[in-house]
């Protein structure tokens, strides 16, 4: 039956009329589809109304339903009020906005809900509000779904529950939140069902374009029996993508992350631009970009500003309502910015430096002209010369669509031990109920049930059935459920409930009051007092560290060194290093219209002289012996990360033959493997080195897997409740209950090897940081590959940025400049020769 | 491995504890019986097992160096009396000729009925032993004697080529004062900041080894 004819569309499309505008197709798609009771997931592009695509849906539905009552008997209006729609958004920030546009609708159509929001932000007031009250809808993160389910008398909100709606899905899903929100959804539809068996919950997501959409919805709405549908928007969002390019390609170094050089071709765009976004990849490089423009145009000052995680959440409120507003010129920003929000002012978006993604560099373009039929453009600037070829690659792969996926995060089991620890704070659990609905989820479908039995011991005896742990109480059988009884465990559990596992951050503050921001305790615990560093693009003058936060002055100095985050650095997906390795093809061919391609020509031909360029059914390796060694470089393009461990695995099966000891350096496009001995290699054994046989076993003799497992342990260790982490700044309670995730992986390896929790860890560092699929997938190309084996005199254009990259390890930025400046110079003379010589001809011909 | 302190022979052993043979006394320092009992009472999965383990390394030192008096710079106990504190008064009861000297560290909570019934002989403050002074946090103020403390779990990183970097208990003799390493395998380390004429020994698996 056509949705048109109801009196809810109806009423929908007249107030849309009489703002002038008429819904997309994808958006009564939706409708239509929701009212038919299906689940679903919608695709559009950024823009064009994907909130109004369900919201309104919802709406339509409610509207519908009131006609209808008060055509039969309309008295009972009263106890129809209680929570609709549930709508799961990753970040508090959108949260604001999304009921903002919420409120209005119903404000404009004459519907009296309620819109509420949901998360860490909330105070206790509202939420007691809600409590007594729930909101027709409530906007909420999936930690804070969590929490109300670790409430007492839960089920009571969902007695009128229509839709769960989870926005920007494809950013949940490849988390461990998105394991939370699959299980927050599991048991609201198991509650939901048990109290109402008539009613059809519709669980809907939203997502960007993803390689794998069809998975999405699968990891949304696992379950069979129902009726579901990805709508894709048949619009197209045009996107403008340009390189800023060098006037000539010695302009751009051959190596490096900042990219200053080309700074000054970027304020005639700031300029020319409404409101500018400037995205960088790391928040070092945030830090030192805004002290940049500073420098390069003083006018800039006050009309930009600097926004990323570490930064003070009200400062951050402050930018991003300026950014609404207007007010700001540029905001320089990392992916901080990513999601979501739109800011109707920004025209223009800016990349520094590779995006690694095809995905994040699309979903970052969308962050301007946001209006339908408007086009976002996005400005890309290299920050060395082999970047060019990257920006070619990504207009390529956003031209041709070819999007990374999201993998889906399975059998998380700290996620789950903490689910079922909140689930026994609240009203507490049936465990067979529970299993049953696990087994129908994605990430917990494959859980055996001697795993289900550990994870029942374990949170309620403490260890497996042979060694029970004396004196432990945590959950409890009463009266057929498991709960738990301690008030005091109850607590501690609440407020562990989304504590955002992180490096432990110190609190910056001024000495006389004034919160800045937050910086890794590492970087501090380097300070000496009286040294600077910057944040929030302010110069701050170290003093001391006091309970958990460092007091700092302004300081004097102009400049001074800026915090390196952990984890800033990204790797290049294979999606994107798979069309790189096409893009080498085509350089020197001349078959494109890439005009980075052209720029970049030059310093192919330098390549191809003094080496080779790989082609993408070559794989090339260049030996070069300098004063620091014998260099071995390999590039496979699959991105550091997968680099890394190859490496390593090459480093271990060259040192099985012949004691030799190597140092390892990698980037994106390969790895170098130093020496002070010759290394023994030829055209023969290379295939045989790089064999994808026995792959396992070496890798676990060439990497520490026990410290890379002791590592991912910190984050299941802190989510399986094991440490309580506190939150920055904040004294911990029980002193007597402070241990480290360290110690627990000792102490689990040494007294209780089958612990689960230790297990995971094992398989996070396997295929998340290992990615040994990924790894064999390379070794299995390079196999079919034809090898090229080139012995250079110097350094090549390719191998130098990864032997700079590896120098950064181990000294401070200024030398490296110095560093770099030299090598420079050196394989420039090495070069020089042949040049000269030519030059000297032809000044004789002339 | 056997160091001279202060013209004192002491043996810096690998399961935590210093043997002074010319006083035939042992010296240990957090000890933190009950702690992963604690710990479990409270809702957090620590591994039974781990109490029992340290009290048989305490054995194996006693059968090892068949010492007098066995000296605890301190917190021997995490908190109040629980399933393992119980555990440790059997366990007491094999040695009952040795005497147990405790210096009260800020976890030792129980009360000087308890620590009788154990009996052992509870010092509030310090214990002078020329040419050292026993305590269990390090003083603040430096008299002719050679302070001895504990409470800290000191700890010591080594860093390799490569970026490699491996943290250890450690023994620690600086210019002013010593520290012990904590005796319970469960308990965490803090760092110490090297100072000049510092002396640090490691306690790897194979063995103390001077760093």
């Amino acid at each position: 039956m056509g949705i048109e004819k109801s009196n809810g569309y109806k009423q929908v499309i007249k107030w849309l009329k009489l703002s002038r505008k008429k819904p997309f197709r994808f958006q009564t798609d939706a409708w239509q589809y929701y009212a038919e009771g299906y689940c679903g997931l919608v695709n559009a592009p950024t823009g064009f109304g994907k909130t109004f695509s369900l919201f309104l849906a919802v709406v339509i539905e409610e509207l519908n339903s009131r006609a209808e009552k008060t055509n039969t008997a309309s008295k009972k209006r009263k106890a129809d009020t209680g929570l609709k729609l549930i709508w799961i958004t990753p970040l508090r920030a959108l949260a604001k906005d999304l009921a903002r546009a919420m409120r209005e609708v119903c404000t404009e159509l004459e519907l009296d809900w309620q819109v509420s929001v949901r998360n860490g932000d909330t105070t206790a007031a509202e939420k007691l509000k809600q409590k007594k009250q729930m909101p027709e809808v409530l906007i909420i993160t999936p930690e804070s779904m969590h929490l109300l389910l670790a409430q007492k008398d839960t089920a009571t909100h969902f007695h009128h529950l229509q839709c769960i709606v989870a926005d920007e899905w494809h950013e949940l899903m490849g988390s461990k939140r998105g394991v939370m929100a699959e299980l927050a959804i599991s048991r609201i539809r198991g509650i939901v069902r048990e109290k109402h068996p008539e009613r059809l919950l519709r669980i809907w997501g939203i997502s960007a374009t993803i390689g794998n959409m069809e998975q999405a919805l699968e990891v949304l709405v696992p379950y069979p029996e129902v009726l579901k549908i990805i709508i894709k928007a048949d619009i197209e969002k045009k996107i403008k993508i340009k390189s800023i390019l060098p006037d000539h390609i010695d302009m751009l170094p051959w190596a490096g992350h900042l990219g200053h050089k080309l700074a000054h071709k970027l304020l005639p765009i700031i300029h020319k631009s409404k409101t500018t976004l400037i995205f960088t990849n790391t928040r070092g490089q945030a830090e030192l970009w805004y002290q940049n423009l500073l420098a390069l145009d003083e006018n800039l000052a006050g009309q930009i500003a600097i926004h990323h995680g570490s930064i003070d959440y009200e400062l951050r409120n402050w930018i991003e309502d300026a950014l609404h507003s207007g007010i700001l010129k540029a905001v320089i920003s990392t992916s901080s910015l990513d999601l979501g929000v739109d800011f109707k002012p920004v025209d223009t978006v800016v990349q520094i430096g590779s995006p690694k993604g095809v995905a994040r560099f699309l979903q970052r373009a969308g962050r301007s002209g946001h209006s339908p039929h408007e086009t976002s453009v996005i400005y890309f600037l290299p920050t060395h010369a082999l970047e060019l070829v990257e920006a070619a690659a990504i207009k390529e792969a956003a031209k041709t669509r070819q999007i990374e996926s999201r993998e889906p995060i399975v059998m998380a089991f700290d996620t789950l031990i903490q689910y079922l620890v909140s689930l026994a704070v609240g009203d507490g659990f049936d465990d067979r109920k529970i299993y049953r609905e696990l087994r129908e989820t994605h990430a917990f479908g494959d859980l055996l049930p001697s795993e289900w039995g550990w994870i029942m011991q374990f949170i309620s005896t403490g260890g497996d059935s042979l060694s029970a742990y004396t004196e432990f109480s945590k959950v409890v059988k009463k009266e057929g459920l498991w709960k738990v009884e301690s008030r005091q465990i109850a607590m501690r559990h609440r407020l562990h409930i989304g504590t955002i596992v992180s490096d432990p951050m110190l609190k910056v503050k001024y000495l006389g009051g004034g919160f800045i921001g937050m910086v890794e305790e590492s970087f501090i615990s380097k300070m000496k007092p009286g040294n600077s560093f910057t944040l929030a693009g302010r110069v701050l003058e170290f003093i001391m560290v006091k309970e958990m936060t460092a007091l700092v002055r302004r300081s004097k100095l102009k400049r001074a060194i800026t915090p390196s985050w952990m984890g800033g650095r990204i790797s290049l997906s294979a999606n994107l290093g798979s069309i790189l390795r096409k893009k080498y093809n085509e350089t020197l061919d001349k078959n494109h219209d890439d005009e980075e391609l052209d720029i970049i020509l030059p310093l192919f031909e330098r390549q191809a002289k003094v080496s080779h360029v790989p082609k993408s059914d070559e794989f090339l390796i260049e030996l070069i012996h300098t004063k620091d060694g014998y260099h071995f470089f390999a590039y496979p393009f699959e991105g550091r990360q997968v680099h890394e461990v190859m490496a390593a695995l090459i480093a271990y099966r060259l040192s099985r033959k012949t004691p030799i000891s190597f140092s390892i350096a990698m980037n994106d496009y390969g790895f170098e493997l130093l020496s002070e001995y010759p290394i023994p290699l030829d055209e023969e054994n290379i295939k045989a080195l790089f064999s994808p046989e026995n792959l396992g076993e070496d890798i676990v003799g060439s990497i520490n897997s026990t410290e890379m497992a002791k590592r991912k342990f910190r984050d299941i260790a802190c989510i399986s409740g094991l440490v309580f982490q506190g939150f920055p700044g904040k004294y911990t309670a029980n002193k007597h209950l402070q241990s480290s995730a360290a110690l627990f992986f000792n102490v689990f390896t040494d007294y209780d090897k089958h612990n689960l929790l230790l297990r995971q860890a094992y398989d996070e560092a396997f295929y998340q940081q290992i990615e040994e699929p990924r790894l064999l997938a390379a070794l299995q190309r390079i196999q079919v590959s034809k090898i090229i084996l080139i012995k250079a005199e110097s350094y090549t254009p390719l191998c130098f940025p990864i032997k700079v990259d590896s120098l950064r390890e181990n000294m401070s930025t200024e030398e490296l400049g110095q560093r770099i400046e030299r090598m420079t110079a050196e394989a420039d003379q090495k070069m020089r020769p042949v040049h000269m010589k030519s030059r000297k001809k032809n000044d004789h011909n002339l | 491995m056997t160091i001279i302190c202060k013209g004192e022979e002491l043996i810096l052993s690998k399961e935590r504890a210093i043997y002074w043979a010319a006083q035939k006394m042992l010296i240990i320092s957090d000890l933190h019986i009950g702690k992963s009992a604690h710990f479990r009472k409270h809702g957090i999965q620590v591994p039974a097992g781990i109490g029992d383990s340290d009290l048989q390394r305490l054995a194996g030192l006693i059968d090892l160096y068949d010492p007098q008096t066995l000296l605890i710079t301190g917190d021997m106990f995490h908190h109040k009396s629980n399933s393992e504190v119980t555990a440790f008064s059997e366990w007491r009861k094999r040695f009952s000729k040795l005497k147990f000297l405790l210096i009260k560290g800020n976890h030792d909570q129980l009360s000087p009925l308890e620590y009788a019934s154990l009996n052992i002989e509870l010092i509030q403050k310090e214990l002078s032993c020329t040419p050292f002074r026993f305590i269990h946090e390090t003083p603040e103020s430096t008299d002719a004697s050679y302070p001895i403390s504990g409470h800290i779990h000191p700890g010591v990183t080594l860093y390799g080529k490569a970026r490699q970097r491996l943290t250890f208990p450690c023994f620690y003799f600086g210019e002013n004062y010593a520290v012990l390493p904590a005796f319970s395998a469960f308990t965490g380390l803090s760092k110490i900041q090297p100072q000049k004429n510092d002396r640090f020994y490691a306690i790897t698996p194979s063995g103390v080894i001077a760093v």
